[in-house]
């Protein structure tokens, strides 16, 4: 009899947290330090190619991170939330009920799911807009100080609002895994 | 005079400070319409059932960010503007976005 390995919903999870959210998380870290290092105290300074590595680098770390909100809100959550037949004993397919049936994992709902939710799409929205400027700014992104700035400031929030919901979902993922 | 002169071609600040400005909008609009609708103040239809109330949450937030984003491109797209207040007033929404999506505040106006 063949066994599955992992089921779709598990696959799913894991292309959600660990490709995308995993993969936006290393880009937005590592976009964040290249925007501090790279630098350039005159205009035209920054070398055309550093500016373009770090231009593509932003719009992969915003397509990482849409696609990760999408795929959490569209794959992910409905399987997580789906509602257990009336009756059951038996709740390891309904990660919510059987996150809210124990009072002492019911926060991991009411907190960190409920954070989950919309927390994420504010990183997308600000990883957007930085990787729009590096792609039409190019080098003065990293000569003019201003508005390097604020792309510095805006990558940090990005960071922790992307690192604090990926630490909540791996609890989550921990006490009630969707397999 | 050099014969290898470089010129470099300084572009308008405005767009950019439009799209900072316009992810704070956004990630306000994120965290005021989730407190709002959890506080039962903002009725959002749900857009695909099995996922629940936050898909229309979310799109809503998504269509905000997008029509503030294109509003301040179109008026300030040619300017040289200062960008102090931008950057304040970007990470102020943020936060605050942040704030408002933080469940246990829902609990004070639930």
């Amino acid at each position: 009899m063949d066994t599955l390995l992992f089921s779709s919903r598990s696959i799913w999870t894991m292309v959600h947290g660990i490709a995308l959210g995993g993969g936006g998380l290393l880009a937005v870290a590592a976009a964040l330090f290249a925007l501090i290092a790279m630098r350039s105290t005159h205009p035209g300074g920054a070398a055309d190619a550093q500016s373009r590595y770090l231009a593509w680098l932003l719009v992969a770390t915003a397509v990482l991170l849409w696609a990760a909100v999408i795929v959490g809100t569209y794959v992910s959550f409905p399987p997580y939330r789906a509602t257990p037949p009336e009756g059951i004993a038996d709740l390891a397919a309904y990660p919510r009920a059987l996150i809210r049936s124990n009072p002492a994992t019911a926060w991991l709902h009411s907190y960190a799911m409920e954070s989950k939710e919309h927390m994420p799409w504010m990183a997308a929205m600000l990883a957007t807009g930085v990787a729009y400027v590096a792609a039409r700014y190019r080098s003065q992104l990293l000569s003019d100080d201003r508005l390097r700035r604020i792309g510095v400031s805006m990558l940090t929030l990005t960071l922790a609002l992307v690192a604090g919901v990926s630490f909540l979902g791996i609890l989550i993922n921990k006490v009630a895994p969707l397999e | 005079m050099s014969t290898h002169e470089t010129r470099t071609v300084v572009i308008p600040n405005g767009a950019a400070l439009a799209a900072f400005v316009a992810a704070g909008i956004g990630a306000f609009a994120m965290g005021l319409v989730s407190l709002l609708n959890a506080a039962g103040m903002l009725p959002v239809p749900t857009l695909y059932a099995p996922a629940g109330g936050v898909t229309g949450r979310t799109t809503l937030a998504v269509l905000i960010w997008l029509i503030a984003w294109a509003v301040l491109h179109s008026r300030w797209k040619d300017r040289d503007m200062e960008s102090g207040r931008a950057h304040t007033v970007t990470i102020v929404l943020t936060l605050l976005g942040i704030l408002f999506a933080f469940p246990p505040l829902w609990a004070l106006f639930g």
